[in-house]
């Protein structure tokens, strides 16, 4: 299906990245190297030359901390979506938020797409997305409050928990006012979920892509490879690739990723395997 | 009047093979334009593997001229394979001279030097000239309309040339 993000149309054998921008002080990753409005910056100019076709703005770190209420989100988020929108007309900006009345605020400072990684905590979210004609991403959680790591957490079928979910969220946007090209679910490995969840889903992520929703993954350097591979973040590359080779392989369209250069090869070089996309110039034994 | 087209049996120009960055765009551009000013249907002279290449150029054809009833040939063949280091059939220093040989008697035409071109030799330097004997016979009496390409990009010798006889 084709993906309409507000302003860009992407045809149904595009992939896209999404570029995590953090104006946060403490994300797992970072951990506060783009919390300056500057630098944050940087990296929207950095990620843009190395090829995202989009970015992930967002203003709280998804593991527990200091509450960050509203206004404070908006202070981190809101000017900054305006200054990329006003330095990048054609670049596709998600905001990475729960809350919809910060939702509201960036969608009215140029933000195509709402990332709402809690799974739809937030009822009034898909209202405002739709209002603004702006694209909603719908996750699954297993219901848990946003910010809160998983505990003791089962599924009878995880694939089928997270299906049923964001299937449901979808069909609450599209009910709601959200164009039907303008949605995308999204597993959301390690929300809610342990290790052997996030792998699981992994290896099933077929299962997602056959919904006919296009799927979103957020796999980079999380937690699931860092345990699976035992290996703390920052030498979590390798595996964050091979978990990306396999969604790419099942047919996931977007993945959001602190690496945009090493995604973008490892997305193409499994498109091309899964005859999706041609190679880039072969001529080896074909003169 | 009777037109001939010679094009190479390079498999790139297969669409089965395409890439996102065509790597023979030059190579297919004149190919086009050659098999354009042929016939509706073109009889086509070439071995097994040819004869794929040159229904694949006929049938991508963007315009197809009316010719009545003149007929006209497809020939597939192509030059040595051994012209650089990197080339399908490494460097051999006989080939530039072997192509050379070829390509003047392509040029004029001269049918009795394209005949006369050894099949040992152009076997050992991984020429495709399967069709050229078929081509002499075609060219007896013809006149080049065009060479639309001479090159050898990837060690291979390629030429598309169109001929009429009267």
């Amino acid at each position: 299906m084709t993906l309409r993000l507000k302003r860009q149309s992407f045809a149904d054998d595009c992939t896209l990245i999404m570029a995590i921008v953090n104006r946060t002080p403490d994300s797992f990753y970072d951990k506060g190297a783009t919390w300056a409005e500057e630098a944050a910056f940087e990296r929207v100019r950095l990620v843009v030359e190395q090829g995202a076709e989009m970015v992930d703005i967002g203003g709280i770190k998804a593991a527990p901390g200091a509450e960050i209420g509203v206004a404070e989100e908006k202070a981190r988020v809101v000017e900054f979506v305006a200054r990329v929108r006003e330095a990048f007309p054609d670049l596709v900006i998600s905001v990475d938020t729960w809350r919809a009345e910060v939702a509201d605020a960036v969608c009215a400072a140029g933000a195509d797409l709402i990332n709402d990684a809690w799974g739809g905590v937030d009822p009034e979210l898909v209202d405002v997305a739709a209002a603004h004609g702006a694209a909603v991403v719908c996750t699954h959680t297993g219901g848990v409050t946003p910010r809160t790591r998983p505990y003791r957490i089962e599924y009878e079928d995880v694939v089928r928990a997270a299906i049923d979910d964001t299937v449901a969220y979808a069909e609450r946007a599209l009910a709601a006012g959200v164009a039907r090209e303008s949605i995308i679910i999204d597993p959301a490995h390690d929300f809610g979920k342990n290790t052997f969840h996030s792998l699981e889903l992994t290896r099933r992520l077929g299962e997602m892509v056959d919904t006919g929703w296009p799927v979103l993954v957020s796999l980079s350097n999380k937690d699931f490879v860092g345990e699976t591979l035992d290996l703390p973040v920052g030498e979590r590359l390798t595996g964050t690739l091979a978990a990306t080779s396999v969604c790419a392989l099942a047919g996931a369209r977007v993945y959001r990723v602190h690496q945009v250069i090493e995604t973008r090869q490892t997305v193409d070089m499994v498109w091309a395997i899964a005859g999706r996309r041609p190679p880039a110039r072969a001529i080896r034994g074909l003169q | 009047m009777t037109r001939v087209v010679l094009v190479p049996g390079c498999l790139a120009l297969h669409p089965r093979y395409a890439s996102r960055v065509d790597p023979v765009a030059d190579l297919r551009a004149a190919c086009q334009e050659a098999v354009s000013w042929l016939g509706q249907t073109p009889e086509i002279v070439a071995g097994t593997q040819g004869q794929d290449i040159a229904r694949a150029l006929l049938e991508t054809r963007t315009s197809v001229a009316d010719h009545g009833a003149e007929r006209s040939f497809l020939v597939v063949a192509n030059g040595s394979a051994c012209r650089t280091e990197k080339a399908p059939g490494y460097l051999d220093p006989r080939a530039e001279a072997f192509d050379k040989e070829l390509g003047a008697a392509l040029r004029g035409p001269d049918p009795e030097a394209i005949r006369a071109i050894d099949p040992v030799t152009a076997g050992e330097l991984w020429a495709d000239t399967t069709g050229l004997p078929a081509l002499a016979d075609l060219l007896e009496g013809a006149r080049t309309v065009d060479i639309g390409y001479e090159d050898a990009p990837y060690g291979v010798q390629y030429w598309v040339a169109r001929w009429s006889t009267p």
